[in-house]
């Protein structure tokens, strides 16, 4: 060839190999939306989880007032013995609850996942009641139960034994923890039970064979195998406890127990002093990443592999005439955590004067009339809780849903960034994320301050992690196979995700939904600081009628916050399955 | 080491008979497996010798002691015998020694004691270097291999395997079929293997039991299950057979054109007061490995039954032929195996000869 | 203070003794009216409240609407501090929620009308309150005592006889009421910070350190002790709210009142419209209201004092110039209430 020709041969080559770059139009056309989509994810995500905390963390810096640099915040909230104390009470209060909650349940657990114990309804029912109750309603009925002069038991127990002591006071620290674990329990149950159910009867019938009986067994190998759901329990209860407001505040005030969230109410008098209290509330989000990191330490060595999977064949265990020990004691929590407050407070809502007991001349229905028809913000209350739970649960799960879409099917690299923070709030006691809200939101320029929108946006961020768990999980329940088979034959992403992928999760979503609304509408902790008067929800008002002690009308409006529980639990259970509150996602 | 017998052992779940009347022995040392399709009761036999199952009716001793029968059942811990699992049951949160040792903890050895004993099976087993390791870490064949060790230390009366090997890979699987074969030669447990691979069964064991709907059809060692199988099930389940129905009349077998004296065949009919001129419907196995394909007519001076037949079908299975031949002038249709080197194409016509003493008479 | 203190005393003994014919509820007085119009455009007013507890504030509110149809009172009741905290927490949100505010801590109303949060108006229905509930008010009307707060002793009386009860505020320092007392907490209750306040003045650190060893039930409001009185969880209420404890009583519960002798502690408690009220008629209306025989009429029969001649006292309480009475200045109670409240939970850890 010659040299003329192999160049336009080559220059030839060269047109028909280089392509022609690609047009921007076309490329943009060709953006997947769910590129925008993430970016507007982001910016919510943003809003709701990073500036609340990322507010909260610089004015713990900022001086009152001036907004100048200042270490002062943290000297003040450390500088007083007293709040120092809180801070150990606190954390004190955390593992002794933690602990009893982890006695109470894993012998539920263990009984009610691996063997033939009788009344194991009963005892899901009981778990189910101790989860639905609010803790502060708890502790209400307690009081009426054991306070050390006039509680229901201790009188009882003066008139049996003729002794002075009570038997139990719950004005106490150990009576503190006792209620605090009696509302937990539940979350260590089913971590544990989830754990316990995917663990196949042939380990345990190799330990047998070798020559172990049942109970040690039981030590030596079934309980062992789930050690990190009961340290996973554990860590949840500790979380929980430390978090707490109500419980603190109306049994803490009279046993003279000062802990961190009802100290971050004091700061929050008046003046309110936002900025010690951010710098206060920081020891809070610290211990609990530190107990994250902790349980992932443990965990970390090579012995503790997660339980996933279907598990093997699982067989009842026999316990012989021992399964009525075992009946006997899930009887015996339920009764504590449920059975007894529940009757007291019942009959205490009915009654004229709760510490007369049961008697016919005691009976009256002025309770509950006093609250539907003459008290103003009792209603109002009712229907703020049902509609500002509603929104945020709407919300938390549509957003969650988007999220776990984009993670799950990793539409985007860095998608992972968006599931930490999703999940992120889990770790903020709500009391922290709370103050968090007020101190970015509440003031001057948006001025939310006693707007539903406030609480909402609160609670939406506050509750985030459970939606996301739920969704996360019931995208991955669905094949990316299904939706690409849909695809491949002409159908568009979008519309492949609604007629493919979303009746398939439909009904896990509406547990989601369902869960989030259950947990938003008893939120106390959050919400004491962030409601205006107008904006009360029944969590607040419950509170607030508790001030000045009159227990009737408190049970009553107790026995209505359990009503409008229940109609949804019973909605949930009715759609979606009787154990969609305790199924670990 | 010990004598095991079940007595006409039967489970039932309700009205599903899952062992019916089952009777078995086994000698001190031996090695029997129980052999059979899912479904066929096996699995629920070796559960009833553990303990985990209680027999509706019948009864299992040990060593002339009953430990099973209708309401009293020795539990498994007190049994003196170990099991390995289908899934090994290794437990994920102990390493490989403490899992091997934690049945010699349950008899209160010596530490030391216990030391030695996990470092000597170890060796035996070649996981000694595995010691520390935890079962995340291994594969599935060493994970089988702890729980041969875990369930050999303790020295158990009786050893009992269900489908140990199922879920390991065909190399895998030879491996350690050979393995547990050696151990049980060198430690001469009493040994219980349940499986549904044949292959598995005749490698290892020193007899197998057939079973099929909660029954035992047969007991026997393995070349005799070949050989000789006497139910028609047997026949079929243990490698692949002609099944051919015919007549013995006169002390003759008679099908398809064939005519064989009944003693010249390999397996005589059950002995007993059977009137020789009997006349009944028999079936009769063959094995495809013993038809004999020929170009041409053979010569009939070894007595082979010979009959012409065209190549129906043929497939090509890597170390043999599987050809189907249909007789000429009969309707006999029968497998032949043949080595890869001997090619017939389809339509050609070929002589099958078959040896009478290969041929067997099943009930 | 302490004449403004005298002519009440003397002002509302007067109106025990005279009894005149209240006012027929009906016919509205003109100016009344007047603002009930303007009021009905607004529909409603938020009212925060420290001084009743919620059923007789409810009874507030109704009482209203039922003279002032068309126009919904939402009724905030809380502990005055926690009141005050909202209120304060509004400001400085620049949110404008409550439309009237009412106390029992009279610094707390000093303080809004220094910082120029009151609106200035005078109600018209003032000048006919009693003289001492008048000249105790605002010197510009801008707000006026619409609560005289009794803060006394009380005791079950089927559990302390009268001869064992303590006579005075000193004798709680006594062991032998170790574990019986019960009483409210300053950071939430402005009666018990003004108690705590007197109490400082008299006898200063040591009996708060001695109050402590006794290990008296703590509550928040000063109308707990009656309930744990009458759930029988202790037997002696200190600083409990008289009209609680005469309310109570008049239900059939077995209370009893001691009104010690080194004074009860009487709070005259302001109530004020704020300047920037999102609904001004409606507050300026429940002013009047206030001040007026119709709510007066209403207090009484929930056991608190009469505001007006023409209203009775309520019956079974005992006449005001017949007990020593303590009270402290607005002064006082603004300079020493913080200190107070630090002092009170460092000793007693809440």
């Amino acid at each position: 060839m010659t040299s003329s020709a192999s160049e336009a041969a080559a220059s030839a080559v060269a047109a028909t190999a280089l392509p022609r770059r690609v047009p921007w139009h076309t490329r943009l056309a060709r953006i997947e939306p769910a590129s925008l989509v993430w970016l507007l994810l982001a910016l919510v995500l943003l809003l709701l989880v990073a500036a609340p905390l990322g507010k909260l963390f610089l004015v713990s810096f900022e001086e009152r007032g001036t907004g100048a640099f200042t270490l002062a915040n943290y000297a003040a909230a450390y500088g007083r013995q007293r709040y120092l104390d809180a801070l150990f009470n606190s954390l004190r209060l955390g593992l002794t609850s933690a602990t009893i909650a982890v006695v109470l349940a894993v012998p539920m657990a263990w009984a009610v996942s691996r063997t033939d114990m009788p009344g194991k309804g009963l005892t899901w029912a009981a778990v189910l009641g101790a989860f639905v109750l609010p803790p502060y309603l708890g502790a209400v009925g307690w009081i009426l139960l054991a306070g050390p002069n006039s509680g229901f038991i201790n009188v009882a127990w003066r008139s049996l034994t003729g002794a002075t002591a009570p038997l139990f006071n719950v004005y106490s620290f150990n009576g503190l923890a006792m209620v605090i674990a009696l509302t937990a329990f539940p979350l260590v149950f089913i971590f544990v039970k989830s754990a316990l159910d995917l663990v196949s009867s042939e380990m345990e019938d190799a330990a047998n064979i070798l020559g172990a009986g049942t109970w040690t067994t039981m030590r030596k190998v079934s309980l062992p195998l789930v050690w990190p759901a009961i340290i996973g329990g554990f860590i949840i209860v500790f979380l929980e406890s430390i978090a707490l407001f109500g419980t603190p505040a109306i049994i803490g005030i009279p046993a003279r127990i000062n802990v961190v969230t009802t100290q971050l109410w004091q700061f929050f008098e008046y003046p309110v002093r936002v900025e010690v209290a951010a710098a206060y509330a920081m020891p809070l989000l610290l211990i609990t990443v530190a107990m994250i990191g902790v349980q992932k330490l443990l965990l970390a060595r090579k012995g503790f592999v997660s339980q996933t999977g279907k598990g093997g064949e699982r067989r009842p265990i026999k316990l012989g005439p021992f399964r009525w020990v075992m009946f006997a004691w899930c009887a015996g929590v339920g009764l504590l955590a449920v059975g007894l407050p529940l009757s007291v407070l019942l009959q205490a809502s009915f009654a004229k004067a709760w510490g007369r007991g049961l008697a016919f001349d005691n009976l009256t229905l002025r309770n509950y009339r006093l609250l539907i028809f003459e008290h103003e913000m009792a209603m109002t209350s009712i229907w703020n809780t049902v509609w500002f739970s509603a929104v945020a649960a709407t919300a938390a799960v549509a957003i969650a849903l988007l999220v776990a879409y984009i993670v799950t099917r990793r539409l985007v690299p860095m998608g992972d960034v968006l599931g930490f923070m999703a999940m992120a709030p889990f770790v903020i006691p709500g009391i922290v994320m709370a103050i968090g809200f007020y101190a970015a939101y509440a003031g001057p320029p948006l001025s939310l301050y006693g707007t539903a929108l406030l609480i909402i946006l609160a609670f939406t961020a506050r509750f985030l992690p459970i939606a996301y768990a739920n969704a996360g999980a019931a995208i991955r329940a669905v094949h990316p196979e299904m939706e690409e088979a849909a695809r491949i034959l002409g159908s568009g992403r979008l519309r492949a995700i609604s007629v493919i992928t979303a009746p398939l999760v439909k009904k896990a979503l509406l547990g989601g939904w369902l869960l989030v609304f259950i947990v938003a509408s008893r939120e106390l902790s959050a919400a004491i600081f962030l409601v205006g008067p107008r904006t009360r929800t029944m969590s607040v008002l419950l509170y607030d009628l508790s001030e000045a002690g009159n227990f009737e009308v408190l049970a009553a409006f107790g026995g209505l916050l359990l009503l409008v529980t229940m109609v949804f639990v019973v909605i949930g259970m009715k759609l979606v399955g009787r154990d969609f509150m305790l199924r670990r996602t | 080491m010990a004598r095991l017998s079940l007595h006409k052992v039967s489970k039932r779940y309700g009205a599903l008979t899952v062992v019916d009347s089952l009777d078995l022995a086994l000698e001190e040392g031996e090695f029997v497996s129980l052999l059979g399709p899912s479904g066929c009761g096996k699995t629920t036999t070796l559960r009833m010798l553990a303990g985990f199952v209680d027999p509706d009716a019948g009864s299992i001793a040990l060593d002339g002691q009953v430990i099973s029968a209708p309401g009293s059942v020795l539990p498994p811990e007190r049994r003196g015998m170990s099991m390995i699992f289908q899934s090994y049951a290794i437990w994920p949160n102990m390493t490989v020694a403490e899992n091997v040792a934690f049945g010699l903890k349950l008899r209160k050895l010596s530490a030391e004691e216990t030391r030695r004993r996990v470092g000597e099976i170890l060796e035996v087993v070649q996981m000694g270097a595995l010691a520390g390791r935890y079962p995340s870490e291994l594969s599935g064949g060493q994970q089988q291999r702890v729980a041969l060790a875990r369930a050999i230390v303790v020295k158990p009366r009786v050893l009992l395997l269900d489908e140990p090997l199922s879920n390991l890979d065909a190399n895998l699987r030879e491996e350690m079929r050979f393995e547990i074969r050696r151990l049980h030669d060198e430690f001469r447990i009493t040994t219980v293997y349940v499986t549904h691979d044949q292959a598995e069964a005749m490698a290892t064991s020193d007899r197998i039991a057939v079973m099929n709907a909660g029954r035992i059809e047969q007991v026997d060692a393995p070349h005799l299950l070949y050989t000789r199988p006497r139910t028609r099930f047997v026949a079929g389940f243990i490698g692949r057979t002609n099944l051919i129905e015919a007549e013995l009349r006169d002390n003759t077998v008679g099908f398809d054109g064939v005519a064989v004296p009944a003693d010249a065949l390999g397996a005589q009919p059950s002995q007993g007061a059977q009137p020789s001129d009997a006349h009944r419907a028999v079936l009769i196995s063959i094995r495809p490995q013993s038809v004999m394909l020929h170009r041409a007519p053979p010569a009939v001076a070894n007595g082979s039954v010979v009959v012409p037949g065209r190549i129906s079908q043929r497939v090509f299975l890597g170390e043999s032929w599987d050809y189907v031949v249909s007789g000429e002038a009969t309707g006999l249709k029968l497998r032949a195996a043949a080595p890869a080197s001997d090619v017939h194409e389809v339509g050609t016509q070929v002589w099958m000869a078959v040896d009478p003493r290969h041929m067997v008479i099943v009930d | 203070m302490r004449t403004n203190r005298r002519f009440l005393i003397a002002g509302l003994s007067a109106a025990a003794i005279i009894r005149p014919r209240v006012a027929a509820a009906q016919e509205l007085p003109p100016h009344e009216r007047a603002l009930h119009q303007a009021a009905q455009r607004e529909g409603e007013l938020t009212w925060y409240t420290g001084q009743l507890q919620a059923e007789p504030s409810e009874a507030v509110g109704r009482a209203f609407s039922e003279r002032f149809p068309g126009v919904k009172v939402n009724v905030v009741r809380s502990t005055s501090q926690v009141a005050f905290q909202r209120l304060s927490q509004d400001m400085r949100a620049r949110v404008a929620q409550c439309d009237v505010f009412s106390s029992v801590d009279y610094s707390h109303l000093t303080f809004l009308k220094r910082e120029g949060r009151l609106m200035p108006y005078r109600p018209e229905n003032a000048a006919g309150l009693a003289k001492g509930a008048r000249d105790a008010g605002d010197t510009d009307g801008h707000f006026q005592i619409t609560y005289l707060a009794l803060y006394a002793l009380g005791r079950r009386t089927d559990r302390v006889s009268e001869a064992e009860a303590p006579t005075s505020w000193r004798e709680l320092t006594d062991p032998r009421w170790r574990d019986k007392l019960s009483v409210g907490h300053p950071g939430f209750s402005g009666a018990v910070g003004s108690w705590a306040i007197m109490m400082r003045k008299a006898y200063g650190e040591p009996f708060f350190r001695a109050l402590e060893r006794n290990k008296p039930q703590i509550g928040r409001s000063a109308s707990d002790p009656v309930t744990v009185l009458n759930a029988g969880e202790r037997v002696v209420g200190v600083a409990i709210s008289g009209q609680s404890t005469l309310l109570s009583i008049s239900r059939g519960n077995p209370l009893a009142l001691i009104y010690p002798t080194d004074g009860t502690l009487m709070v005259p408690s302001p109530s004020g419209a704020m300047a920037n009220a999102p609904r001004p008629n409606a507050a300026r209306l429940f002013m009047e209201f206030m001040t007026s025989p119709a709510y007066s009429n209403t207090i009484t029969s929930y056991y608190a004092e009469s505001l007006r001649p023409e209203v009775p006292a309520p019956r079974g309480s005992r006449p005001l110039d017949s007990i020593p009475l303590i009270t402290p200045t607005p002064e006082e109670v603004e300079k020493n209430i913080a200190e107070v409240k630090e002092l009170w939970r460092d000793i007693f850890g809440v």
